[in-house]
């Protein structure tokens, strides 16, 4: 996370309701994000220096798998647009059956307060996605994400920035993760929207994305 | 020899030197440097016989010696940018690696878990699976 001190106490606190451990990467952070986290009660790991939510994801993810008896995982944004019960229904759903990976996936879920155009603009980025990876799916871009040690040990987020939602898509392809997306609910409050990513980004992802295409 | 050519061969004598001083030059593979001399003596040819460029340029089927150089210097510089554009990714690759590997280290030291257990991320595991510390070990953050 980068400077959402204002509410990560908030969503720490929730996770922790229902998962033993929180890790929390301060991705550089110059607001008073560290002590929230600490106050909060997740383990803080900080980037000495801003480097993206792809770098800190991997980060998060290579700190977890080093605490003891850890056996599933869950990437979960920090600005609070995620809901902790969608989290604990895709555990149910990763422990009940054999895949590796579930996703969740807002357009078989709601987004709630998405405009017009940002449902547009984030449809054509799922047909974009399931033409270049080669992985259908109904949702490319969703933080919210549970999967077990497989993954968890196998996974390299190489995209610092954003790109990092279609580098574990084509990750899941390669590594031929078994996945399976579930329904849930995005709530797009005021505070996400603002500290969200401009939908100008797109070009960023899109072209990035073929980049990778054409440098392996 | 008119001024403009002494002007042209001082300059790249003077980038010539500065490359072969570098401190890294070394590191550099020795297919590039005779690529960069060969380079170099060319452009002392053309500066010194701009008559040569042209016979070269109209024997290719470029009209003008002055146009065979700007498209030579317009691939070297396209071939410059994506060569600098890839070592720019891979310095900060490296960097983000490098500040991953301080990060996680100082979480592991307030957390009192075992150091030795940092896999890193190419995938090796630097120290045996039995070092992992116990549960005992490690005060949760919230407990």
């Amino acid at each position: 996370m980068y400077n959402e001190a204002e509410v990560i106490g908030s969503v720490i606190a929730g996770i922790l309701e229902s998962c033993p451990h929180v890790v929390c990467v301060n991705d550089g952070s110059s607001d008073l994000s560290a002590d929230a986290i600490l106050d909060a009660g997740a383990y803080l790991v900080n980037h000495p220096i801003n480097m993206g939510q792809g770098a800190a994801l991997q980060t998060g993810i290579e700190f977890a798998r080093l605490l003891p008896g850890v056996t599933r995982f869950v990437t979960f944004d920090a600005d609070g647009q995620h809901r902790v019960e969608d989290a604990v229904r895709m555990l149910r759903v990763l422990e009940t059956t054999d895949v590796d990976i579930v996703l969740g996936s807002r357009f078989l879920g709601e987004a709630i307060g998405a405009s017009r155009f940002k449902r547009v603009l984030l449809k054509a980025a799922v047909r974009f996605s399931n033409l270049t990876s080669g992985v259908r799916l109904t949702d490319a871009h969703n933080g919210l994400r549970v999967f077990n040690r497989h993954v968890a040990d196998t996974l390299r987020i190489t995209a610092p920035d954003m790109t990092h939602a279609s580098e574990i898509i084509e990750l899941i392809a390669r590594n031929k993760y078994r996945f399976v997306e579930v329904a849930v609910t995005i709530d797009y409050s005021d505070y996400s929207v603002a500290k969200g990513q401009p939908a100008v980004n797109a070009v960023n992802i899109a072209v990035d994305t073929l980049l990778r295409k054409v440098s392996r | 020899m008119i001024l403009i050519q002494i002007i042209l061969i001082a300059a790249f004598a003077v980038i010539f030197l500065v490359a072969l001083r570098s401190r890294s030059a070394h590191s550099v593979n020795a297919w590039k440097k005779i690529a960069f001399a060969g380079l170099m003596v060319l452009v002392v040819i053309a500066v010194l016989a701009p008559d040569l460029v042209s016979i070269v340029a109209q024997a290719i089927g470029v009209g003008r010696g002055t146009d065979l150089v700007l498209y030579v210097v317009s691939v070297t510089f396209g071939f410059y940018v994506v060569n600098q554009y890839l070592r720019a990714q891979e310095s900060r690759h490296q960097l983000h690696q490098l500040a991953r590997r301080i990060a996680i280290l100082e979480a592991q030291e307030r957390y009192g878990m075992e150091r030795l257990t940092v896999r890193s991320s190419v995938g090796t595991t630097v120290a045996p699976d039995a070092q992992v510390a116990q549960p005992t070990e490690i005060l949760p953050p919230h407990a």
